[in-house]
């Protein structure tokens, strides 16, 4: 049961910076700085926002911002002129949008079909799921952001049926 | 000029409604595909133009597109998808339904302006 | 900074020698957004600093890298929508009569850049030629970074949401990874080489269609002249040349007819012996 292809490291970059050229940066003046091993981490306030990709693959997509860089991604998406304006629910609302639109450019690269979930936001540190298959870690405008895939651990001697839904 | 902009993420109806406005429509929001067909129900003239996510609950965009290809009342609404949905038959998929034409997310706002100047609906970056 | 007169007057002396291109003062802006990624893959941390640099050990391949830089333009597929509403409305129709016998059509993209637009040419031919005809695409440009990704046909996600209808999204290309590419059954058709639209042309054979489009605009008038001599010698006697929805031939090379259509014009040559600078009745095509 070989899976034809996880994305890469390469691909994953590819399509943040996809993402943050069409919502968080359209003009190219505050990219997201790509760092393999970032002078500090996210901490427990982290925002993540999850998504998971169920099927003929099993995983999920993270996306992580420091709180500074989710209110200014919310204000960036929600054109939300003071980053002071910024409510929990527009950062909930952004955050999740991002990891639903990097979830399904990540879902498009796996074996089909697999469905996308809705995007769930939380607060803090998230608990290591283990089955990490690429990670980006960079800084947006000196805040950490990341995003990871992982794929979910097939347990030996249970075997999933892959319907066919649509 | 109407554009209906159907989409369960609050963000993204948010970001569609502002293209949609600064190009000069008037914006309706619905959430899902279900919600969308009430308010066409409701106004007193369709739309021109329906931008429309996939995935979203109690209708999806793919059925909402399907059932208003099956009525004529909407015939003149134009159907553009906005969605994740990247993969080659989704793409197809979404076409034979009836969907006018489709934008993959991520989007720059000019990919939308564009594909509507293709669609005739807009001219020098105003509806036209 | 930002360049100073003299770092800016060393960068356009070299784009104008090697590519014939003008950068009037003004384009400083252009010059540092060009350069900054090349500046930083070579370690300066300014444009500033870069070109310094290459003013005083200069190299062959940086300066072509210069160039190359400052003479990529951007571009999309169905750029600016109308000459190929001209090409489907009216410049394939009269060219499937006229072409009957040969049933082969010649089209060149000059100043191709990443070759969107001659693959999106590859796509109309491909859809609108009978079973039978064949055509061949060329595109050229004087960057060989651009060519090397035209080459390819490969494409961003971002790039096919511009201007592409998604009905030929879905027909003529292949999702590979998060990329998109021009299916090889109309690659085979396009091949790219570069070449220096400034210099003297290498044979390339005569061309039914010609676009030459947005690249005019960075010669000066003498250069203007002399590319469109060069250009119009290899379009066939009623071939047709499309130049940018800013671009004309008019006050600057009289062998042209303009031709109206839509809300574009296109150009064809006079029939021979008939240069007299008179503008001629715009042809309405079908749009």
């Amino acid at each position: 049961m070989t899976v034809q292809h996880k994305p890469n490291t390469e691909e994953l970059v590819s399509i943040a910076e996809m993402v943050w050229s069409s919502y968080l940066d359209p003009d190219g003046v505050r990219p997201l700085v790509v760092d393999p091993a970032p002078g500090w981490g996210l901490g427990p306030t982290d925002v993540v926002a999850t998504v998971a990709i169920s099927g003929a693959w099993d995983g999920r997509v993270l996306l992580s911002f420091s709180p500074p860089a989710a209110r200014r991604a919310a204000a960036a998406l929600l054109a939300i002129a003071e980053v002071d304006d910024v409510g929990e629910g527009d950062v909930a609302d952004a955050v999740g949008e991002l990891a639903n639109i990097i979830g399904g450019s990540v879902k498009s690269l796996m074996p089909q079909p697999t469905v996308l979930s809705l995007p769930a936001v939380h607060t803090g540190a998230f608990p290591d799921l283990g089955g990490e298959v690429c990670r980006v870690t960079g800084t947006w405008d000196g805040e950490p952001v990341s995003v990871a895939v992982h794929e979910v651990a097939v347990y030996v001697g249970v075997s999933r049926t892959g319907e066919t839904s649509q | 000029m109407r554009a209906l902009v159907i989409d369960d993420s609050r963000a993204m109806r948010l970001i569609l409604a502002r293209i949609a406005r600064q190009l000069g429509f008037d914006v309706v929001e619905a959430g899902n595909g279900q919600e969308a067909l009430d308010r066409l129900e409701e106004l007193d003239t369709v739309p021109e133009l329906a931008l429309i996510d996939w995935n979203m609950p109690v209708m999806n965009g793919l059925e909402f597109v399907s059932a208003v290809r099956r009525d004529t009342k909407y015939k003149a609404m134009t159907l553009m998808m906005v969605t994740t949905e990247s993969e080659q038959s989704q793409i197809v998929r979404a076409l034979a339904a009836g969907a006018h034409e489709y934008v993959i997310k991520p989007f720059t706002p000019d990919a939308i302006v564009e594909k509507l100047a293709l669609l005739g609906l807009v001219k020098n970056g105003v509806q036209v | 900074m930002t360049l100073t007169a003299g770092e800016f007057a060393y960068i356009s002396g070299l784009v104008r020698r090697d590519a014939a291109i003008v950068l009037e003062p003004g384009k400083e802006y252009l010059v540092e957004a060009r350069l900054m990624p090349l500046a930083r893959q070579t370690g300066a941390a300014t444009v500033s600093e870069f070109v310094t640099r290459a003013q005083q050990r200069p190299e062959p391949d940086v300066h072509r890298r210069i160039v190359d830089a400052l003479t990529t333009n951007e571009t999309s597929f169905f750029r600016d929508g109308e000459p190929f509403t001209a090409m489907t409305g009216m410049v394939l129709p009269e060219l499937l009569t006229s072409r009957s016998t040969t049933r082969h059509l010649r089209v060149w993209s000059a100043a191709c850049s990443s070759g969107q637009e001659a693959y999106t040419l590859a796509m109309q031919l491909h859809d609108n030629l009978p079973h039978g005809w064949t055509y061949e695409i060329l595109g050229t440009d004087i960057s060989t970074e651009v060519l090397a990704r035209a080459e390819a046909g490969r494409y961003s996600q971002l790039e096919v949401n511009r201007g592409l209808p998604a009905a030929a999204l879905v027909k003529h290309f292949e999702r590979v990874g998060s990329h998109w590419q021009v299916s090889p059954n109309l690659r085979k058709n396009v091949s790219f080489r570069r070449l220096n639209l400034a210099a003297a042309l290498p044979a390339l054979g005569q061309f039914d269609v010609i676009f030459l489009r947005n690249v005019l605009i960075y010669f000066d008038v003498a250069t203007k002249r002399a590319v469109l001599e060069r250009v119009g010698s290899l379009l066939k006697p009623d071939g047709w040349l499309f130049l940018g929805s800013a671009e004309t031939t008019i006050g600057i090379d009289d062998r042209f007819d303009r031709v109206v259509t839509g809300r574009t014009s296109a150009y064809r040559l006079r029939p021979a012996g008939t240069r007299n600078g008179a503008a001629t009745l715009g042809m309405a095509g079908k749009g």
